[in-house]
């Protein structure tokens, strides 16, 4: 599954360290969701949308194929 | 400050058990009962081991309140647990062909009926304890 997370992080100035600090992850955990590496719970996904203020849609892009 | 006083019993617990097991191997020069003994001294010396390690990681972030937030969040991360679980799952896997294996080659070298259908049944325990908890977990989830 892909997302806009690196880019809408790095859009509002936030570091990695931070966001892994406001949602109660790892800073490993963000790089991995960053580079596509690992698909979050749906709880994580929730935590991002509202941190960021957003639909989880805005985030992360289902694909179809992906089974 | 409950796991704190577990700890330390277990600390406490560990250094009884491992001080009886070197004074009964003292007291005691000859006999089967010595094997006993020293289990004693080393299961103690383990649990003793574990005890003081965890009292001491509470010392180490009592003054650093940060670091303790930073490692209950390592502890409770997501990706962590997972990966964890997998790792834990693939070492699994592999224990049961080792064992499996490992059970044949007792067999061939005729050590005894009693220990290989001890091994047989700690085999079978383990992989019945898998099925529990796959069913337990399929009606739970």
């Amino acid at each position: 599954m892909k997302n806009r997370l690196e880019e809408i992080r790095k859009s509002r100035g936030i570091r990695q360290e931070e966001l892994a600090s406001a949602l109660g992850v790892s800073r490993q955990t963000i790089g991995s969701l960053e580079n596509g590496r690992y698909n979050p719970s749906i709880l994580l996904a929730f935590k991002l949308a509202r941190y960021f203020g957003m639909q989880i849609e805005e985030i992360f892009i289902y694909e179809e194929d992906e089974g | 400050m409950k796991r704190k006083g577990f700890y330390r019993l277990l600390a406490a617990g560990g250094l009884a058990g491992m001080a009886a097991g070197l004074m009964l191997l003292r007291a005691c020069p000859e006999g089967a009962a010595r094997t006993a003994f020293y289990l004693m001294v080393g299961l103690g010396s383990g649990v003793f081991g574990h005890g003081a390690g965890m009292l001491l990681s509470f010392r180490a972030v009592k003054n650093a309140p940060d670091a303790a937030r930073q490692l209950e969040i390592e502890r409770k991360d997501e990706r962590n647990v997972m990966i964890g679980n997998a790792a834990k799952g693939k070492a699994f896997d592999l224990m049961s062909y080792l064992y499996g294996a490992l059970v044949f080659v007792f067999g061939f070298m005729e050590i005894g009926l009693a220990p290989l259908l001890l091994l047989v049944a700690a085999y079978l325990f383990v992989h019945g304890y898998a099925v529990y908890w796959r069913v337990r977990l399929e009606k739970e989830m």
